[in-house]
């Protein structure tokens, strides 16, 4: 087994880790660096609970080999609130009523955090594509697609 | 901005505060069981698995395991002789002598590493000798059928469960009320139809983990994923020979239950291996395909149902025989086959039933709770067809459900007479929100549109002397601290616990706090997270707590100011006196008293107050014929409807519009009752329209989310409209019964309702995936 | 029971500094070692032990697998290690491929697409990929280095059967090519999946057409099926029909039907053989009915 020695930023902070080759970027955020908002629900790419900004898009952590990481920039759902002040989608997803377990919470918010970020008024379906990869049981979704509206009205009102 | 910080919310109970829960599962700082870190002394669990439904354990070979650099050991089930169960006590931690399921467990892995666990069981070999497999219920409960459980005659079980010893059968629940054979020439339409409601998973988006860790004193501690920490505690302590009070549960946040994390699951694995390895935390947690393949599941039925009516409409007669796909074993199974026995009917008033609800040993996975705990399944039949009766007899669907639903007063078919309900409001709201009787034209010439409606009924379904507790701390900072045993899951019951509490002492919602995580050491008992019976059932021991301690402070107020308690209050965090006008903050004095008057010494101390509640007025129902004054607590009944169009190039349904209503009693928390509804419904469109285990030969086909699909944000329709309705619950507190199961239940049935208004068609095995759509329109000659 | 590994089991990560590098090691670790791209599908393969492989070789940045490079008059360049979202959102790929572009839309998810790449779906070569199709039908030639350095590898014959192509221990993939589309060419991709987003296909079917005066219709097109053979399927009974003679709907009807004829789908969890077939021809004659709605005028 090859271990490897990276340097990444994560939440704004450089972080030096040894890696095994096979360790996921997942897993090295949850087992490695102690950030363990970042959610193990499939490890298959398919949920979604795991997602986080690599070098400022959304990616399933469970699909990126830690190793592959080297010099990358990665922002996880405790980097998404800025200075102590929330992200406005941290803001409406709670006044919106977007969460009830919270397991898919952290992902959700990291999709539409890169979706924000590459088209700043996107319509519902859009909304709707966006999160279509993060799977939540507890909501039925429509208080979370509103969140994500609200948030992108707030940030941009203009539209 | 609208997020308010700092805010007083007074008599909170009715209204749509924030909840108590979200900043840490926002921010990602909520710690879920797997983010406990329990340092380098931790070994990881993986656990070896049947691969056949039914087979005999020839021997069992772990020497190779053992092997392994970094394994610790392993435990097999000739290390565990005990019995384990819920209810009927018919299985054993690991597989002794036989394996019943694809998954179950038959030894267990202890090593530094997850990977290296991984590897070991792959080392441990494991002979068979395949059986017979028993793969139908129906085929199950037939004499001549290989029996699974040979024993059953000598489990232990409750006094309301009835297996049949000799046969498959683990429960038999019967209703006879009035004379069924009699009615039937009465009738002017008779509907007689099967219905075969497919295996489903829960799907929490949180896999199953639980760590145990044993000391060197015996003590036990588990953490754990889970809705049931105090039943976990009663049944592990009793079937490890541990004694209770040294058995201690910690329920951190829960990423999603819907059932699969009640009762014990998976938890007796890394209890059984801590025994073996005091001092190391042991850890397990499922991979999202064990999650699919081993865990407990919403059971599948095969319903037959005959009912009829005068030509009125009037129902007069109802058969109803069940089968239970209950599994292997019988964890939930034998109480859902009661609980779908004594509702049998659905929320319809019906003067001759004949039910015969059966739960049936197979080697599928294990049946479980599932949100609606078998009224989902039961409904898919009966609603369905009630549908086709109204039908049949020429009436509307929504003036036959209006004429023939469930009133005040009712003799419902256990004898029990049933209370005020909202029913007839929810249909109404339900049929104005959708436009019923309205026929709109459909988008495209390529598809068909319909609307259909459907009722639910369901009541907590619990032993009869479920109970809660509660504490009620009075902090010197003028804020209280609610101790509960109770889970919050996502559904809100931390925040409408705070409400009550607040709403009962008199202080602001913002100044209460639920303590968390439940920990058995620490919390009030409460027997499960389940039921729907939260809201009702602690939030009657937090109000019967917050009211022990606002008596308290009153009193030790009364006395110091030399006035009667009757003349004080607490409003707004201060006690105040109707006589004199006077006030004085709860602040400090609620921990350090009052001085007497003229300061010769001090009244009060500390404020506590403690509150439990249990129902004591549910009776038993006699074995033959299902009769008995009080089945059950009460009922929460409910209406929805779906408009839905049917692409015919493809079979695919479109939900266009949904709207839904209960009768909740009364809304302590509106906005989080109207997120039980949307999240319900949703959860029972995704079951209508795509989920399904695909079983074959006992292994489940579909073991991952590429292969069960569930509902995305694309697949729901952006239009939910949600009504409550208010008939108070004699006996919940400020008239609050449960709600988080219902908006479940009848949503397979509404979907199917409106397919048949929209084609013609029935299709009574769910889910109506566009593949079973298209070629029923094929069959029929609806499309080319 | 097939119950996978909870993380990965032991694998070492490669990083070579050149294709010579990469290659070698592949060439000398066959059945072992890998070329690893986005690796969605190597990590969930070899997490549920379908691979057994034990190094991945990250050919990532090395030469010509980086960037989208569209040239005027010639055509357009894909990196192998180029991900789906970045292909969709180019604007040469959007102006010049927008069926590339639709067919890319349709693969799982959006944070799935931010690591899946084309090439990579090529290589796989799964029945049942997406955008496989499209890259077909456009003329797509693959750019493989491989012991005996570059080659090309035209996608009409590319694939063998699931999971196999020409592609032999040491060849990587470093970029794929598309010719420019013919003038006026109008393309769709109609994917059906058991809910809306994010499944796999039961049938895709990409099709392609364009104004061509040598053919007997004045049209040429081509239809490509996925998920309804052994390998991704050109429907070429019905290409020529379209081409044969002048089109109306009840030849594309036809070629529909014809279509429907050509595949040799399975049953299994997605759906029945029977399904598919009928899913085919509806499907087709969607796409036909669109694209021709387009170009006839």
């Amino acid at each position: 087994m090859s271990f490897h020695r990276i340097t990444l930023t994560i939440n704004h902070t450089l972080y030096q880790v040894d890696i095994p080759g096979h360790l996921t970027l997942l897993q090295m955020l949850r087992e490695k660096v102690g950030l363990t908002g970042t959610k193990n629900g499939c490890a298959s790419g398919e949920c979604g609970a795991c997602t986080v900004l690599l070098n400022g898009d959304a990616v399933n952590s469970c699909m990126v080999l830690a190793a592959e990481c080297d010099g990358a920039d990665v922002v996880t759902i405790e980097g998404l609130a800025q200075d102590g002040e929330m992200d406005s989608l941290q803001k409406f997803i709670i006044e919106e009523g977007g969460v009830q377990c919270g397991f898919c919470t952290p992902g959700i918010l990291m999709s539409a955090r890169a979706l924000l970020n590459r088209n700043p008024h996107p319509t519902e379906f859009e909304i709707r594509e966006a999160i279509s990869g993060n799977l939540c049981r507890c909501t039925g979704y429509n208080r979370i697609v509103a969140a994500i509206s609200k948030a992108a009205q707030y940030e941009h009102p203009a539209a | 901005m609208a997020v308010v910080e700092k805010q007083k919310t007074n008599n909170p109970v009715g209204k749509s505060v924030p909840r108590n829960d979200v900043l840490e599962k926002v921010t990602g700082t909520a710690i879920y069981t797997d983010d406990i870190q329990f340092g380098p002394g931790l070994l990881h669990c993986r656990v070896v698995r049947s691969p056949y439904p039914h087979a005999l354990i020839k021997k069992i070979d772990v020497s190779k395991a053992l092997k392994l650099p970094g394994v610790k050991g392993v435990v097999t089930g000739d290390d565990f002789d005990e019995y384990i169960g819920l209810y009927l006590k018919d299985r054993h931690l690991f597989a002794r002598g036989k394996v019943r399921f694809v998954g179950e467990p038959v030894a267990a892995v202890a090593a530094t590493t997850e990977e290296i666990a991984e590897a070991a069981v792959e080392l441990v070999e494991v002979e068979y000798e395949e059986l017979e497999p028993v793969l139908d219920p129906e085929f199950g409960a037939q004499p001549g059928a290989p029996l699974i459980h040979p024993d059953l005659g000598s489990y232990e079980r409750p006094n309301f469960i009835f297996p049949v010893a000799g046969t498959n059968i683990s429960n038999h629940f019967k209703i006879r009320k009035g004379d069924t054979e009699a009615a039937w020439p009465q009738c002017a339409a008779i509907v007689e139809h099967t219905f075969r409601v497919p295996h489903v998973q829960h799907v929490p988006i949180e896999p199953h983990v639980a760590v145990a860790k044993m000391e060197e004193n015996g003590q036990m501690t588990l953490w754990a994923s889970t809705q049931s920490p105090f039943a976990q505690r009663a049944l592990l302590a009793k079937t490890l020979h541990i004694p209770e009070s040294d058995f201690r549960v910690i329920a951190p946040t829960i990423g999603g239950g819907f059932g699969c994390k009640a009762g014990v699951t998976m938890e007796s694995i890394p209890c059984a291996v801590a025994m073996k390895f005091k001092g190391h935390p042991i850890k397990l947690r499922l991979t999202r395909e064990e999650e699919f393949y081993t865990n407990f599941v919403r059971q599948g039925l095969v319903i037959h149902l005959k009912v009829g009516c005068d030509k009125d409409g009037n129902l007069l007669a109802f058969e109803n025989r069940m089968y239970w796909d209950g599994g292997a074993y019988t964890e939930y199974g034998v109480n859902v086959t009661r609980a779908g026995g004594y509702s049998s009917t659905g929320p319809y008033d019906i003067p001759n039933v004949k039910t015969d609800s059966m739960c049936v040993y197979t080697n599928h996975p294990v049946g479980g709770a599932y949100r609606g705990f078998g009224m989902a399944e039961l409904h898919t039949g009966v609603d369905q067809v009630m549908d086709m009766l109204a039908e049949k007899i020429g009436m509307d669907p929504v003036e036959f459900h209006k004429r023939n639903c469930v009133q005040g007063g009712d003799v419902l078919a256990t004898g029990m007479v049933i209370h005020d309900v909202g029913i007839k409001e929810c249909i109404d709201k339900v049929a104005q929100a959708l436009d019923w009787g309205v026929k709109e034209p459909p988008s495209s010439p390529n598809k068909l549109r319909g609307k259909g409606i459907a009722l639910a009924w369901k009541a907590p379904a619990m032993p009869p002397n479920a109970g809660s507790s509660a504490l009620v701390k009075m902090n010197a900072d003028g804020t209280v601290t609610v101790s509960v045993g109770g889970q919050e899951i996502g559904q809100g019951t931390f925040t409408a616990m705070a409400q009550i509490a607040a709403e009962t002492l008199g202080v602001p919602y913002e100044s209460v706090k639920v303590s968390g995580p439940i920990d058995t050491r620490y919390s009030p008992y409460e027997w499960q997270t389940v039921a729907s019976r939260l809201t009702w059932s602690m939030g009657n021991a937090v109000r019967n707590a917050a009211l022990d301690a606002k008596k308290k402070v009153l009193d030790m107020v009364a006395e110091a100011w030399n006035e009667d308690p009757k003349d004080l209050d607490i409003k707004d965090g201060y006690v105040i006196s109707y006589k004199t006008e006077e006030s004085i903050s709860i602040k400090d004095i609620v921990v350090y008293g009052l001085p007497k008057p003229n300061d010769q010494g001090w009244i009060g101390g500390p404020v506590v107050g403690a509150g439990s509640f249990m129902p004591t007025y549910v009776t038993g129902l006699d074995a033959e014929t299902g009769q008995g004054d009080r089945a059950v607590v009460h009922y929460t009944t409910g209406a929805e409807g779906v408009e839905i169009e049917v692409d015919k190039e493809t079979g695919r349904i479109t939900i266009l519009r949904a709207a839904c209503s209960f009768d909740v009693g009364k809304a302590i928390n509106p906005a989080l009752v109207k997120q039980q509804m949307e999240g319900g419904f949703v959860q029972g469109l995704s079951s209508a329209l795509f989920e399904g285990m695909q079983l074959v030969g006992g292994v489940t086909r579909n073991p991952s989310f590429v292969d069960y699909r569930i509902a995305t944000a694309a697949d729901v329709p952006p239009e939910i409209d949600t009504f409550i309705v208010e008939h108070a619950q004699d006996d919940g507190p400020f008239g609050a019964r449960g709600i988080g199961e219902h908006p479940l239940v009848p949503s397979i049935a509404a979907v199917a309702a409106a397919l048949h208004d929209a084609t013609g068609l029935r299709i009574t095995n769910p889910p109506f995936s566009a593949e079973k759509v298209y070629l029923a329109l094929l069959d029929a000659g609806l499309v080319e | 029971m097939h119950n996978p590994h909870p993380g990965l089991p032991e694998i070492d990560y490669i990083k070579p500094a050149t294709l010579e590098e990469a290659s070698r090691f592949l060439a000398s670790h066959a059945g072992e070692a890998r070329p690893f791209m986005g690796g969605t599908d190597c990590i969930v393969r070899i997490r549920d032990g379908v691979w057994k492989t034990k190094y991945l070789v990250d050919v990532k940045g090395l030469d010509g697998t980086d960037g989208i490079r569209f040239e005027a008059g010639k055509g357009l360049t894909i990196g192998a290690a180029v991900p789906m979202n970045k292909v969709a959102a180019h604007p040469d790929v959007q102006k010049h491929y927008p069926v590339l572009v639709e067919a890319c839309h349709w693969v799982a998810s959006y944070q799935l697409r931010s690591r899946a790449t084309i090439v990579g779906n090529i290589c796989n070569a799964s029945p049942a990929g997406d955008t496989i199709g499209a890259c077909m039908l456009l003329g797509g030639v693959l750019r493989v280095f491989g012991p005996d350095g570059m080659r090309d590898e035209p996608l009409n014959g590319f694939f063998k059967g699931p999971g196999k192509t020409n592609l032999k221990p040491g060849d990587i993939a470093t970029a794929l090519f598309l010719p420019l589309p013919p003038a006026g060419s109008v393309g769709r991709y109609i994917k059906l999946g058991r809910n809306r987003l994010g499944d796999l296909a039961i049938v895709g079917v990409t099709a392609l057409g364009y104004p061509d005066a040598s053919a007997a219709s004045g049209f040429r097109f081509g239809i490509a099926l996925a998920s309804v053979a052994p390998v991704p399927l050109r429907a070429s009974k019905a290409e020529e029909i379209l081409a044969g003679k002048a089109i109306d709907e009840g030849v594309i009807a036809e070629a529909a039907q014809a279509a429907m004829d050509a595949c040799t789908p399975i049953d299994d969890t997605r759906g029945s053989a029977r399904y598919r077939k009928l899913m085919v021809r509806n499907l087709t004659r969607s796409a036909l009915v669109d694209i021709w709605t387009k170009i006839r005028k």
